[in-house]
């Protein structure tokens, strides 16, 4: 055997990167050699501690696997062939940017549309370049992952507060999380800091690694987390268990609050949630009891279709009734960053004319988290914060209904899609649509890893950049004030090349300003959005080598100054930006899409509860299947089933066996143990099999659609969380048996879709925009203002304010607008700010102060003239005369000299050597002394001279 | 003297596997071949009162190692800090040892060409240690959960040692008087 | 659980070994001490002497076919007290004492000079040939008895029972070969070919005693020892005992090994004295008895399990899976 390469070779470098194999982002130690990685090792002194999953340490296969896309691609052959021609990269670009600015000059830009995945973690590039082409259809599986919650959240206190201080914190509630699987990083801290006597509470239906290490585990119906978070609140609020001081000072509209939920209690969660009373009570006790707490976030809340915000809205209100909001111990609201760019500044939402913001597919109904509501969650984050979230991810088009457009034309034909980082086919719900969307769609351009389904389908295929070959820097989706950062390994090898290169260049040749697009590389992008930090340093590389993970000093009990950053100020337990939207301000009880109460009629044929969207540790979302050395530990998809189950059906373990529910069925095998309750049917999700043949079965390319979870989930309108969008992925109804042998494979019927979603009625049968929601809205009658309105100014009726519109500045009642970064006041004619220190005022713009009454200041070496003032405002020492025309005192025969009044000596402005007044020596640092330099004589500072 | 061992705390481990597929990669591994599989004997109990313990395993690096006598060859050896190992210079897969293993931690590729094969083990990542003394086994290094723990059991000031010292341990198969040197802390349920 | 590591070149190899060196042992104590000085004897055992070495030659054959690199084995020669080692040693004694043995009595004239030169050493060869093969049948068994991870090997009565087949199936080896060429060759004296015709013969009857008695005691010994770990024994023995006595393996067991392999010839040995079922198929039931012991010995190599480990190992793909061979590093696809 060949000897193996050693990092400790000579001319290896170790080079700091970061994990991009999952959103955990775990420090990465690259040893590299003559531009190849020759092996990686967990960085021991980043935030994961030198730990490193399956995931990340096989990133060195994934750099050299055989089936990574290496070229640009063209299609040569019919969608799905898999023919191809390899073409250069910058005419691939330019022959797509072509076709964008043809279909835009036809049918608008809203006609293009962007699909996304799960970029790790900024993805400002692709809403640079959306905005600037001009549609406002872009998205992500952003609503199944945090969004909603997050704006739910920033609803009731105007952030999210998704930043535990598990250090002091004495409860822990982990939701449907399950970092044992997810965020491995995550996962020691919790064991450690469990050790030291924090109590875990898990909510999941499955007895996950998580839940296998609770201290208390609530294994509820899946599907009935908002009957569970509502019976929490009534609990909480019932028992007296809340924060008395915090409410009555800090919360608006609790009394509403408690006669809303008056219902909700155990009792009444019980037969819902298949969880006991006390339970119930035991868990909010539990919590609410062991303060500080935290409520750690996770996905959960928004993967349950219709009950999803529901539930966060709900856990939203517990955390903030119980005094844990941004409180030592318990979870932190960080808001934007002040001092570094945010994504939302990097992502030119200026560019977007209005008329293209109403064009957003699906914001008409889901309405939280697309324009409608982002636009009065983000103005009202600028007024408080000063600054504000993201659009990309908290702002997107409704994924399914654009899925739902190309098919149907309604509300308007989409005829192109990008989709980057994503292969919708796996990871969207109602993967036979999206299939059939995918290979309708008039244009579609991938770019990716792998040949994916959806890269199969697509007329260019672009090569993506991978973990070690592009810097990765970890601003949490810009919702935060920290950031992290690695930098690249190696340079991308063949083609790759990186997400922002890919969308500049397509920028740049689809015409848009090259002024916009200034950085080549990620790393001039990232050392502008670093500088503002103000860290002694001079690029993004040396940001990483000396620093790598910044944190702003913590600031708690934030709200203490100035209220939370809600439009009234307050805790809102009605929430004013969701009745504004026409939705109900606080959790109402809705049931997940299909349960037994609702749909009793499913029962019969359906009658075991299916939740999915959980993930399985080898693999991310429908990533990682082609990784040999992953894949040989979980070759093939399993389910899980509770053995009593089981037996009823006769299935053994590992039984290949259909799953069905109303829209269609899949295969997997059978995972037999008691890890979730008789009745329950756990899938994992994402699966298909890179390995088979892609041409082979155009129905079903790579198996995509056979043992796909997502086949089985629901997208229809009226399945969907009406303000969130999030579709139905958990507590749906299915049916289970076994594979015999006349029924094993998959069969081209198996594969027919149709909208709304049904296994029996082929086609479209209801057009989008005749779906209902399953919420009528709610008319909202905006207050007129009280107060006159000055022109460019706004009045909010939440909190009887006037802001400045275009800054967003509060006019304080002294007539000074207030900045609420810094609370600092600013002019109102001049956007000066007030400096208090030197009680002028100062254009930030020019670095030009101006005094009280807004004349300049001018100064000279830093002392402060006055041109053309006839006399000093000072007393002149004796020899000095004042200059009236300079305005300046100056000494005779030294009339380049300025004297400084609050020092009392002469300086040179261009040497800034300072001169005593008496006889003009130079002051000399080097021997604390005075030299005169006619003579070259020095001096002592008492005059005497010094001899030599 | 140094006697290297591991202490596998399954109060902590949640089951991922990273510490196989680390070890896979560093130690460029067919694919056939596990050094460390993590095994479980399936959730126990009755819903929804279950249990789960994960025994993350790999060579025990056995005291008495049954799989260095039987060595036709002189291969499969054992270093003088406790560490068993297979010279691939010495080696011709006889698969003696790998039958002398109790525990199954050896094996030959079947993917590797027919006549050139050998038998791979765990080495406590002899090379790693090697080259930079003081260094960890990769899948200790790479455990997010800190469920693996390697030391020297002579040391009285390791880690390892404290821990075996005062907290239950158990070891697999104990009776065939091989003495592994893999130390397990049950997960009785309580906290970690 | 992962075990069958040892495909069936092995267990082949331990039959041919144990046949071989159990045919040496057979001749050397018949020709230096049922009948020192009678030179029929040797003469009439030619032939099984022979097949002795083949059985030998390709018995190593399928040790060295079953390394994972053949070209290597000398290896096995170069160090180590291994039990391996011995037998590798033995087996190369054995295997060339015995050529020479045969050799010198190999008849053809362009031959007879070699012949006549190993001639004196006739005696001294054979006894060496006869107590390594001796060493090779015990061997077989304490090999496979000190792999005390499996604990149906791990005991003392496996050397007993190989030890004892083997001389049993050596037994029927030399029945059905004995006098056979190169003594049929050298019919130019007709008393010395009545003489062999007479002393095979002799052998012949005597090993048909032997061969009754070492049936029974084999059968004694497979029972006690089956039985026993069915009784008592560890739980992997006992679960292997219920597979043999009860389980899957139960008609191999009884039908094949016991029946067929043992209780068969014994009675046709003992029924039709001198017929063809007595002289020729109850040595060959005897010797595929032997063969489907080894088999059934070498293949019951099961371990205690690890908590878990069965469930862990079935759950991995097959070797053949599509994704293990769909992509070649190396090779750019796209």
């Amino acid at each position: 055997m060949a000897d193996k390469p050693s990092i400790f070779d000579e001319g290896v470098e170790c080079v700091k990167s970061l994990c991009y194999f999952c959103h955990a982002n775990c420090g990465v130690l690259a040893y590299v050699k003559d531009g190849d990685v020759i092996k990686i090792e967990g960085d021991p002194n980043y935030s994961s501690q030198g730990g490193l999953c399956c995931r990340g340490t096989s990133a060195l296969l994934h750099v050299n696997h055989p089936a990574r896309i290496n070229h640009a691609l063209k299609r040569v052959g019919e969608k799905g062939e898999n023919k191809w021609e390899q073409i250069d990269y910058d005419q691939a670009i330019k022959e797509v940017a072509e076709r964008l600015n043809q279909i835009k000059a036809e049918s608008g830009a809203e006609a293009v549309a962007s699909a996304g995945g799960t970029t790790r973690t900024d993805d400002w590039a692709r809403r640079r370049f959306l905005n600037q082409f001009g549609t406002p259809n872009g998205f992500h599986n952003a609503l199944l992952c945090w969004i909603p919650t997050f704006m739910a959240e920033t609803c009731v206190a105007g952030w999210s507060p998704f930043e535990t201080d598990l250090g002091a914190a004495k409860s822990l509630i982990l939701w449907g999380m399950n970092p044992g699987a997810s965020t491995l990083g995550g996962m020691h801290g919790y064991t450690d800091l469990q050790k030291a006597g924090l109590t875990i509470i898990v909510v999941d239906p499955r007895y996950s690694e998580t839940a296998s290490k609770a201290d208390l585990w609530l294994p509820l119906r899946p599907g009935s987390d908002s009957a569970l978070a509502l019976a929490l609140l009534h609990t909480i609020i019932f028992e007296g268990l809340y924060d008395f001081q915090f409410v009555d000072k800090w919360c608006d509209g609790f009394d509403e609050l408690r006669d809303h939920v008056i219902d909700y209690s155990p009792e009444w969660a019980a037969p819902i949630t298949w969880l006991d009373p006390d339970q119930i009570r035991q868990a909010a006790r539990s919590y609410a009891m062991n303060k500080p707490g935290c409520i750690q976030w996770g996905c959960t809340w928004d993967q349950n279709g219709r009950a999803s915000t529901t539930a966060s809205h709900a856990l939203a209100l517990i955390r903030a009734i119980c005094g844990n909001l941004d409180v030592p111990g318990g979870d932190g609201m960080p808001g934007p960053a002040l001092n570094f760019l945010t994504d939302e500044e990097m992502e030119a939402n200026e560019c977007l004319p209005e008329e293209q913001k109403a064009k957003q597919i699906g914001s008409n109904k889901f309405k939280l988290t697309s324009w409608p509501g982002y636009q009065l969650i983000s103005d009202n984050a600028r007024r408080k914060w000063g600054k504000t979230l993201p659009s990309e991810w908290f702002c997107e088009a409704h994924g399914p209904s654009v899925f739902k457009a190309i098919l149907t034309g309604d509300p308007y034909q989409v005829r192109a899609l990008i989709c980057n980082a994503t292969n919708p086919v796996n990871s969207y719900g109602d993967a036979k649509m999206v299939l059939a969307a995918l290979k309708k769609v008039e244009f579609l351009v991938t770019v990716d890893y792998w040949m994916t389904p959806t890269a199969l389908q697509s007329d260019y295929v672009f090569p993506a950049a991978g973990a070690l070959e592009r810097p990765t820097i970890v601003t949490h989706y810009g919702a935060t004030d920290s950031l992290m950062g690695g930098r690249r390994a190696i340079q991308p090898k063949y083609d790759r090349h990186t997400d922002m290169v890919f969308w500049r260049k397509l920028g740049l040749a689809c015409g848009q300003d090259p002024a916009m697009w200034p950085w080549e590389t990620e790393e001039e992008a990232y050392w502008d959005i670093i500088q503002g930090i103000g860290l002694p340093i001079s690029s993004y590389n040396e940001f990483v080598d000396n620093v790598r993970m910044y944190y702003p000093p913590l600031h708690q009990m934030k709200y203490e100054n100035g209220g939370f950053w809600t439009p009234s100020g307050k805790v809102e337990c009605n929430s004013s930006i969701m009745r504004q939207l026409g939705y109900v301000g606080m959790p109402t009880y809705i049931g997940s899409p299909e349960n037994p109460i609702d749909t009793p009629e499913l029962l019969e044929e359906y009658p075991l509860v299916l939740t999915t969207g959980g993930g399985i540790m080898p693999y991310h979302h429908s990533e990682h299947f082609q990784m040999q050395g992953i894949r040989y530990i979980y070759p093939d998809p399993y389910f899980s089933i509770n053995p009593e189950t089981a037996s009823e059906m006769k299935i053994a373990q590992g039984d290949w066996c259909w799953i069905e529910t109303r829209r269609g069925r899949i295969k997997m095998r059978a995972g037999v143990e008691p890890v979730v309750a008789p009745g329950v049917i756990f899938c994992p999700r994402g699966w298909w099999f890179p390995e088979r043949d892609a041409a082979a079965d155009p129905d079903n390319p790579f198996g995509c659609l056979e043992s796909n979870v997502n086949v089985l989930t629901s997208v229809d309108d009226w399945d969907c969380d009406c303000m969130g969008g999030s579709w139905a992925n958990r507590g749906l109804l299915c049916k289970v048996y076994k594979c015999n042998d006349l029924d094993n494979a998959y069969k081209p019927e198996d594969a027919q879709w149709s909208i709304p979603g049904s296994a029996s009625e082929p086609g479209v049968t209801v057009m989008p925009s005749d779906q209902k929601l399953c919420r009528e809205p709610i008319p909202f009658e905006m207050p007129q203002p009280t107060k006159e309105v000055p022109e460019g100014f706004v009045w909010t009726w939440q909190d009887d304010q006037l802001y400045q519109e275009s800054t967003g500045f509060r006019l304080d009642e002294s007539g000074w607008l207030i900045d609420p970064k810094d609370k600092g006041y600013v002019d109102v004619y001049t956007g000066w700010r007030y400096d208090a220190n030197q009680d002028c005022l100062f254009d930030a713009a020019t670095g030009q102060k101006y005094t009280m009454d807004r004349e300049p200041i001018h100064e000279l070496a830093g002392i402060r003239i006055y041109p053309g003032q006839a006399e000093s405002g000072f007393e002149l020492p004796a020899n000095l005369v004042w200059d009236i025309e300079k305005g300046y005192a100056t000494k005779p025969g030294h009339e380049n000299l300025v004297y400084n009044p609050d020092s009392g000596w002469l300086v040179d402005p261009e040497t800034n050597v300072f001169y005593e007044v008496t006889n003009c020596w130079a002051y000399d640092p080097t021997f604390n002394g005075l030299l005169d330099m006619a003579t070259g004589k020095k001096y002592t500072m008492e005059y005497e001279e010094i001899a030599e | 003297m140094t006697r290297n061992v591991m202490v596998i705390d399954q109060r902590r481990c949640i089951g991922c596997q990273s510490c196989t597929v680390a070890c896979r990669t560093w130690n460029e591994l067919p694919l056939d071949i596990v050094y460390n599989p993590v095994m479980t004997d399936g959730v126990q109990g009755n819903w929804p009162n279950v249990h789960r313990n994960w025994l993350p395993t790999l060579c025990m690096h056995c005291e008495k190692p049954a799989c260095v006598p039987c060595c036709p060859t002189g291969a499969s050896q054992q270093d003088e800090d406790g560490t068993v190992w297979v010279d691939y210079a010495k080696c011709m897969a006889c698969l003696a040892c790998v039958n002398a293993c109790p525990y199954g931690m050896r094996d030959q590729s079947k993917l590797e060409p027919r006549l050139h094969r050998f038998v791979r083990k765990c080495t406590f990542c002899r090379d790693r240690r090697a080259e930079e003394p003081g260094s960890m086994p990769y899948c200790v290094q790479t455990c997010h959960q800190k469920a693996r723990i390697f030391g020297d059991l002579d040391d009285p000031e390791s880690e390892v040692s404290k821990l075996i010292n005062s907290v239950e341990t158990f070891r697999l198969l104990e009776d065939l008087g091989t003495g592994p040197q893999i130390y397990f802390i049950p997960d009785l349920g309580g906290k970690a | 659980m992962r075990h069958h590591y040892w495909e069936w070149p092995i267990p082949t190899y331990l039959f041919l070994g144990g046949l071989g060196g159990g045919i040496y042992c057979l001749i050397a104590v018949l020709t230096l001490f049922v009948f020192p000085g009678v030179a029929a004897v040797p003469e009439v055992m030619a032939l099984p002497g022979f097949l002795a070495i083949v059985a030998l030659g390709f018995g190593c054959l399928m040790l060295v076919v079953d390394l994972g690199q053949p070209m290597v084995f000398y290896r096995a020669f170069v160090r180590s007290t291994s039990v391996l080692a011995w037998g590798a040693r033995l087996l190369t004694v054995c295997m060339i004492f015995g050529i020479l043995w045969f050799a010198s009595y190999i008849p053809w004239d362009w031959f007879s000079g070699i012949a006549n030169l190993l001639v004196p050493a006739r005696e001294f060869c054979l006894a060496i040939a006869g107590l390594s093969g001796t060493c090779i049948m015990l061997y077989t068994g304490i090999f496979l008895s000190t792999l005390k991870a499996h604990a149906f090997w791990a005991t003392p009565a496996l050397p007993v029972l190989f030890t004892v087949s083997a001389l049993s199936t050596a037994c029927a080896a030399i029945a059905l070969s004995v006098g056979g060429w190169p003594a049929e060759m050298s019919l130019d004296a007709i008393t010395e070919s009545m003489n062999n015709y007479i002393f095979a013969e002799v052998v012949h009857e005597l090993l048909h005693i032997v061969d009754v008695i070492l049936v029974v005691v084999e059968l004694v010994v497979i029972l006690v020892m089956v039985l026993s770990f069915l009784g008592a024994g560890n739980r992997t023995a006992n679960k292997v005992a219920h597979k043999w006595v009860t389980g899957k393996w139960a008609p191999l067991f009884w039908g094949g090994m016991i029946a067929c392999g043992l209780v068969l010839p014994e009675i046709m040995y003992i029924a039709a004295p001198h017929s063809v079922a007595s002289s020729v198929i109850a040595p060959i039931l005897v010797l595929c008895g032997g063969l489907l012991l080894r088999f059934m010995v070498v293949f019951s190599d099961e371990r205690a399990p690890l908590p878990g480990e069965e469930a862990y190992y079935s759950k991995l793909p097959d070797a053949d899976a599509e994704f293990i061979h769909k992509w070649t590093y190396g090779e750019n696809l796209f």
